[in-house]
């Protein structure tokens, strides 16, 4: 095992300027943000980027000595594609620091148009394996892979030693269950998936029923869940219902829960993991401020002494204020969980 | 600065629920219109134009209600339901204000309520989100 | 204009041994173009081994039917990598890539591939991609509706960009893959302990709303629609717009008449008659045709209702 492994950068996201400012004063090394359309996969009236903001942000970040990625990471949609090809053209004329990539398509194009342009493979790629990692590293230099929620960490591992691409990992955010490109359940329910219009489980279609007993959640018509009164509410993800399977009632897919690694920052920094990401460009600025925050905080002890590295209370108590049901879990990087 | 966990006392509350809303939701919409035109605020009008609004703050029992054109704000004095609604108490508004707390969190927690048109709560979230705070004179009263 | 042809889908549910062989030696009758085969779906589920596949693959090659060996669609581990290895590198039968890992594999091996529906294909950029690698057929992703194939298709043909299609035309649609097993979750197993209980749901679980709307199908790690997509209705259409391919993916029972339906109306629209074929009663579900029709997938043949009301 190398002596000194380099901390992995801590990537953070950022749906608005005040939260792209708040990673950054908080100890990000790196923000990614999308553009306000449906080139990104979180695309929600209001949030995100336009020119302006762009353009302020990342002049913010370069000036305190970050990086800013561009997520282009829904897949070009019928005959027409040059709404992505702009947003790509828009990122490298913006300056970012990376382009992080879904579609095949669009890493050949913007490999030929800018070929000293940093890319990334997103995590909407659905690369699992080594293999699927080279062909874009063969094809279009990516630099960096985001990996699915899906591996243990020996298999993290497994795919780190197999090729030079940089590995990031999701570190802490609402969990996704499906394996990340290939979930289609959102536009099973309402037309609309996270590869086609860049949402899961769309707003405008999501109605709250107030009943005398219960807080139904709807999502085209189709419930989702029922609260009683006093219970935690979650927002109305397909994955994260409360279904009937032969006669029981439950979490048939996934909790309400967050991921979170921090238990692990020693091991994911041994196996050379280069950077843990955090999710939710969809959350507020103070969401960003404080788990970015608490995750600088906890990576660069893990830094100073692997060895003695143990989670503090109040990180924790941070965390799971902020985690969705106000669960947490290490999720498929530790095999109990699947 | 930290907004401690308080619901109005009972006795004040029914005060304040019986005074008449409108000069608070005067302020409120003149507050609004006024960021906007300084551009702190930075609204996609059209996003919110033709919507009616409620904010309710349950412990006051006291309802702000507002509509929006696509120039500006203005205090609606009509009895039909709101496109959306929100409710919560108080001191949970001023959190999510000043940024100590996470609307979602408060939702999660059951401590805001959303209803109507969930589309156009999000905008309004997301509108409430961007508003770069540092550079208003109101930045140090921010908690991030 | 060629003739619709029918295919037969890779098993999805965990069938035993003696089951799938009868499937497959009533399947070698049935007028079917090709024959997909293969476990897809889960790394646990060994009935048949990668040798067994093959070996079955080369007999019914022999009735005349294409063979392709689907791969499976999330490789994690190294052992999933070899049994990929082992069916790309067995020198005879072709690949359908689910995965961008297998579509590497299969083009150094310089063997032309299916490139299957996980491989997200949304546009003709990526399509040629594909192509480039060395995809003859491809199957456009299942929730790509009529209007953005055809501008797929039609900007495909303008850059010169010949290459097969073939549409999921019937069975339960695959929706999402997880690392998780929501079988063993549902019997508080875990997913390294499953007992193979995939065994007892030869058609997957049925999940309900809280109000009893059957809404989907847990099969392992997949989730599927308990909808059972039928793009019958729409075979004119498909057939005028070029597709080589109509996939019928493996049911429990019945999947014998429900091939024989689709002959009869891909005949029927040879011949131009109308013969109405009615496919319902070989099904347990609802028939949806959403996702063709622009709308929400579980959106019911016939429903014309916008999905946003």
């Amino acid at each position: 095992m190398p002596a000194t492994r380099p901390l992995p950068e801590l990537v953070c996201p950022a749906g608005s300027l005040p939260a792209l400012k708040a990673a950054v004063d908080n100890g990000a090394d790196t923000v990614y943000l999308g553009l306000k359309n449906d080139t990104n996969a979180r695309n929600f009236a209001g949030l995100n980027f336009d020119d302006r903001t762009a353009r302020e942000g990342i002049h913010y970040a370069h000036q305190h000595g970050r990086k800013v990625l561009l997520a282009i990471n829904t897949y070009a949609q019928g005959g027409d594609i040059s709404r992505w090809h702009r947003a790509i053209d828009e990122g490298a004329a913006l300056g970012v620091d990376a382009i992080i990539l879904a579609d095949i398509g669009l890493m050949k194009y913007a490999r030929d148009r800018y070929p000293d342009l940093r890319l990334h493979m997103s995590v909407q790629s659905s690369a699992t394996n080594y293999e699927a990692i080279k062909l874009a590293q063969d094809m279009f230099d990516i630099r960096r892979a985001v990996l699915p929620r899906v591996l243990t960490l020996d298999q993290v591992k497994q795919v780190i030693d197999h090729t030079n691409v940089e590995i990031e990992v999701f570190g802490f955010g609402s969990l996704c269950v499906m394996v990340e490109g290939r979930c289609l359940l959102s536009s099973y329910a309402t037309g609309e998936s996270p590869n086609s219009h860049g949402v899961c489980s769309p707003a405008k279609f999501v109605r709250w029923e107030h009943g005398q007993q219960a807080l139904g959640a709807r999502l085209n018509g189709i419930l989702i869940d029922e609260y009683q009164q006093g219970e935690p509410a979650g927002y109305p993800t397909l994955c994260k219902g409360r279904f009937e399977v032969e006669g029981d009632t439950y979490y048939a897919l996934e909790e309400p829960t967050s991921l979170n690694v921090m238990s692990m920052l020693p091991q994911i920094i041994d196996i050379g993991v280069a950077a843990i990401k955090v999710e939710g460009r969809q959350r507020s600025p103070a969401y960003v401020a404080q788990v970015t925050r608490t995750l600088r905080e906890a990576l660069d002890a893990a830094g100073r002494d692997k060895q003695r590295f143990a989670v503090k209370p109040a990180w924790t108590q941070a965390l799971s204020k902020l985690a969705e049901g106000q669960q947490q879990t290490l999720g498929a990087y530790n095999r109990p969980w699947k | 600065m930290h907004i401690p966990d308080l619901t109005l006392p009972a006795k004040l509350a029914s005060i304040l629920g019986k005074l008449p809303s409108t000069p608070p939701c005067w302020a409120l919409v003149t507050t609004l219109n006024q960021l906007k035109k300084r551009d702190i605020l930075p609204v996609d009008m059209s996003l919110l134009a033709g919507h009616s609004f409620e904010v309710h703050i349950l412990d006051a029992d006291m309802r702000l209600r507002f509509t929006a054109d696509d120039a500006r704000f203005s205090v609606d004095s009509t009895p039909s339901e709101p496109d959306l609604r929100l409710a919560a108490n108080l001191a949970d508004f001023a959190r999510m204000m000043l940024r100590e707390e996470d609307p979602d969190t408060l939702f999660f927690n059951r401590k805001l309520v959303i209803e109507g048109d969930t589309e156009l709560g999000l905008i309004v979230k997301n509108l409430l989100d961007s508003v770069d705070w540092s550079a208003t004179p109101l930045q140090r009263f921010m908690a991030v | 204009m060629k003739k619709l042809q029918l295919t037969l889908g890779p098993v999805l549910f965990y069938w035993s041994r003696d089951d799938i062989l009868r499937f497959y030696s009533e399947a070698a009758d049935w007028p079917l173009e090709t024959i997909y085969l293969g476990e897809a779906v889960c790394s646990r589920r060994q009935q048949l081994r990668g040798q067994d596949w093959i070996s079955l693959g080369r007999e019914l090659a022999q009735s005349g039917r294409q063979v392709v060996l689907s791969s499976q669609a999330l490789i994690e581990s190294e052992s999933d990598l070899r049994r990929l290895r082992k069916l790309v590198e067995n020198g005879e039968l072709q690949l359908e890539a689910n995965d961008l890992g297998a579509a590497r594999l299969a083009q150094q091996q310089g063997q032309p591939f299916v490139a299957g529906h996980h491989l997200n294909i949304y546009n003709a950029d990526t399509l040629a991609l594909i192509r480039s690698l060395g995809a003859r057929r491809w199957i456009p992703p299942v929730e790509m509706d009529r209007d953005t194939l055809s501008a797929v298709l039609g900007q495909a043909a303008f850059n010169g960009v010949q290459i097969e299609t073939e549409l999921f035309a019937w069975g339960r649609l695959p929706l999402a893959l997880s690392a998780r097993c929501f079988t063993a979750r549902h019997y508080n197993l875990s997913k390294d302990d499953c007992q193979f209980r995939c065994m007892e749901h030869p058609d997957g679980l049925r999940l309900n709303t809280r109000e009893q709307q059957a809404f989907l199908t847990i099969n392992g790690i997949q989730t599927m629609s308990d909808g059972c997509q039928s793009l019958l209705p729409h075979l004119a259409d498909i057939s005028a717009m070029g597709i080589t391919a109509l996939r019928i993916s493996p049911q429990w029972q019945h999947t014998a008449q429900v091939v024989q339906g689709y002959q009869q109306a891909v005949a029927a629209i040879e011949s131009r008659t109308t013969g109405e074929v009615d496919l319902s009663p070989y099904s347990d579900s609802l028939l949806v045709d959403g996702y063709w029709r622009g709308s929400a997938g579980i959106s019911a043949i016939g429903e014309t209702r916008h999905a946003h009301s």
